[in-house]
């Protein structure tokens, strides 16, 4: 991920430096955009411990994920605009913690945070750095869960069912700092920092539950296109 | 563009839908080890049938826990213990007994010609030790069951010998024993003990007696000397009992000048129970004396017996090829109901067995890649402290009720249990663990061997 990651930050450096000569058009009223880019989202994990019967203490981790993603936006007025977001979804890694530490990866979830953002940008339309905040519905969407062998063994050991789990989907809000480097008027790059509150309950088919703590940090870098 | 779009939407939606289903699974259960076989060492925690003969058979048991399938009464009453759950999650053969057979009474039907069962590799036998033949439940210990007892070092001298002398590499051994020592060691003191007691109290009892009853004669010292020798007497004589002592004493005492009175129940009375109190404060104080005494060389030997498993493992199973052993230490023997029964300064002297056993025992595996040390002792002394957790609803009580052996585990099924639900206690009996607690410790060998690396 990191060759990627840099390749990314180098493209965008050339770009902007092409832009400083520049007279750059933005986003304005009645505009859609499209940026197309990459999303590291980054849970920040504080594990409950699973109900019993369990080693006291036991928790877990979820690791990050990054995937490409796709930031289409619409201008209502030069300086609000709403913004969403589709792409492939987030697959993490989740690990044995606390008691458990060192078990390693105990199963893997599929997330989809889908967002829709109100937006406020900063300064005209046409000026090179746009920087905006914004505030978002989310819903956050977890299938595809897997357990694993590890994680059947330290459940539920010798009975030949293998542990499942499901995430409870939720409702919540994000909250988004970001900015728009404008190259052109028709080439732009979006730095994107989104933080979302996100409380959830992991449900075990051995009848056992975790709550988790999230809260996931998405970090967005994109090159966007003005229509 | 409106293309460009499009298709991306299309190709999102794709990648959404096209890796199968979304609801919840398994996943890929693979492990990352193969293991061939389970082998397994130890006493009756491990031990899965060696005594599953003859009139145990009949009664329905044979595992130290509660024997049988229950699991219409709870899931959890399944009648298994840690070693079949290890193997079953490994994918491998329900483990069986090495050797069954018994020694005992055979009008009581405990007299099973022993039989070598060469396709099984569970050699753990209940009552067994580390390195002494004589187990608790051995004939030679008076007990009418007659249980084997081979000891670990004999278990694993007869695996070699079946397999040419080595282990194969690739099979997972588990060793879990030493608690027979802890508990052999304590009936041996305890009876000494016991001894000590009984002997010093019946001492004080008549000094005590005797003092009190003289006193009031005109000369105390003959009086003593004619009620001692009265006490002396009827104690020698085959027949008496503590009544008729007292008996002998007051009329003794009664037949000195000046002392008529004390034939008086209502004299007598209070000078007997005086005695009878100053009897039991000797009494008691000998047997802890003597425990105090003796308690440090019993520690000492179990750090002995840890010491030498240390070595049966090294030497006799990493030393001949095995790759893959886990060796449990001893659980918090002072926190079962066997040592809850007794006093608190029998209880501290378990505790120091068991940590000399399990310093002893560490101290000498030392690390080896090829060995997993499990710590029974902390979990299993956490689990009595803490039980919510681990989904215990009872550290203290056995869950087993009495039955024709008494109140041993191995005849124990889940028709002669206690009232009520006894599905997640901790204990089946006063030392062995239910299934509900041996799949707990099932899944913390596990959860340590995935630490490991070997699952």
């Amino acid at each position: 991920m990191k060759v990627r990651f840099t390749s990314v930050v180098k493209v965008l450096g050339v770009a902007a430096a092409l832009a400083c000569a520049s007279t750059a058009s933005a986003q304005s009223a009645g505009q859609f955009t499209a940026a197309f880019g990459v999303n590291q989202l980054t849970p920040k994990v504080e594990s409950g411990d699973i109900s019993a019967p369990a080693l006291p203490g036991t928790k877990a981790d979820v690791a990050k994920d990054t995937q490409p993603v796709l930031v289409l936006t619409y201008g209502l007025t030069d300086n609000i605009s709403l913004e969403t977001a589709i792409g492939t979804p987030y697959k993490h890694k989740l690990y044995g913690a606390g008691a458990i530490a060192g078990t390693g990866q105990l199963g893997t979830v599929e997330a989809l945070p889908a967002t829709l953002f109100a937006q406020y940008r900063f300064g005209a339309p046409n000026a090179l750095f746009r920087p905006f905040v914004g505030i978002g519905a989310t819903y956050a969407y977890f299938m595809k869960e897997r357990g694993s062998a590890r994680m059947t063994a330290v459940t539920n050991p010798g009975r030949g069912v293998p542990t499942t789990f499901s995430i409870d989907n939720k409702f919540t809000y994000t909250a988004q700092i970001g900015t728009v480097v404008n190259f052109n008027e028709k080439w732009f790059a979006d730095v994107v920092v989104n933080k979302a509150r996100l409380r959830t309950d992991v449900h075990f088919s051995t009848g056992q539950t975790q709550h988790m703590k999230l809260d996931p940090v998405a970090v967005i870098l994109a090159v966007g296109y003005k229509f | 563009m409106r293309h460009t779009k499009f298709a991306l939407a299309m190709l999102t939606a794709a990648v959404l839908t096209a890796c199968g289903g979304t609801s919840p699974a398994g996943g890929d259960q693979t492990q990352k080890l193969t293991f061939s076989q389970l082998t397994s060492f130890g006493d009756s925690l491990s031990d899965v049938g060696t005594y599953a003969v003859g009139a145990v058979k009949t009664a329905g048991g044979g595992k130290f826990t509660i024997n049988g399938d229950g699991t219409s009464k709870n899931p959890e009453l399944n009648g298994k213990i840690w070693v079949e759950f290890l193997a079953a999650e490994l994918k491998l053969p329900a483990p069986c007994a090495a050797q069954t057979g018994l020694q005992g009474n055979a009008a009581q039907g405990f007299s099973v010609a022993i039989q070598n069962n060469l396709s099984c590799f569970n050699y753990a036998q209940g009552g067994s030790r580390v390195t002494n033949p004589v187990g608790p439940g051995n004939v030679a210990t008076g007990s009418p069951i007659g249980e084997l007892t081979v000891p670990l070092v004999t278990q694993v001298a007869n695996h070699l010998s079946r397999n040419g002398n080595k282990f194969n590499g690739t099979e997972l051994v588990t060793v879990l024993s030493g608690g027979n020592d802890v508990l052999m060691s304590l009936t041996v003191l305890q009876t000494a003990a016991t001894a000590a007691g009984t002997a010093a109290g019946n001492t004080a009892f008549a000094t005590s007696l005797t003092a009190q009853l003289a006193a009031g004669a005109t000369n105390p010292q003959t009086a003593a000397q004619a009620i001692g020798a009265a006490i002396a007497a009827e104690s020698a004589r085959p027949g008496n009992t503590s009544q008729t002592i007292v008996a002998a004493a007051v009329g003794a005492a009664a037949r000195q000048p000046g002392n008529a009175a004390v034939a008086q129940a209502t004299v007598y009375g209070p000078m007997v129970t005086k005695a009878q109190a100053d009897a039991t404060a000797a009494g008691n104080k000998a047997g802890a004396d003597y425990l105090t005494a003796n308690g440090p060389k019993l520690v000492q030997d179990l750090g002995t017996a840890g010491a030498q498993m240390a070595t049966i493992v090294k030497n006799e199973i990493v030393g001949k090829g095995a790759k893959y052993v886990v060796v449990a230490n001893l659980p918090d023997v002072a926190s079962t109901p066997a040592a809850k029964s007794k006093t608190a300064d029998v209880q501290q002297l378990i505790a120091a067995m068991v940590n000399a056993f399990n310093t002893q025992l560490k101290n000498g595996l030392g690390s080896d890649e090829r060995i997993l040390y499990v710590d029974l002792y902390t979990v299993s002394n956490d689990q009595v402290k803490n039980p919510a957790p681990y989904g215990l609803t009872n550290t203290s009580t056995p869950a087993c009720g009495p039955n024709a052996l008494g109140t041993t585990s191995l005849i124990c099924t889940n028709s002669n249990t206690v009232a009520g639900d006894v599905s997640h206690y901790m204990f089946a009996d006063e030392i062995h663990p239910t299934p509900f607690e041996n799949n707990l410790v099932a899944r913390y060998v596990l959860k340590e061997m995935a630490v490991k690396g070997w699952l």
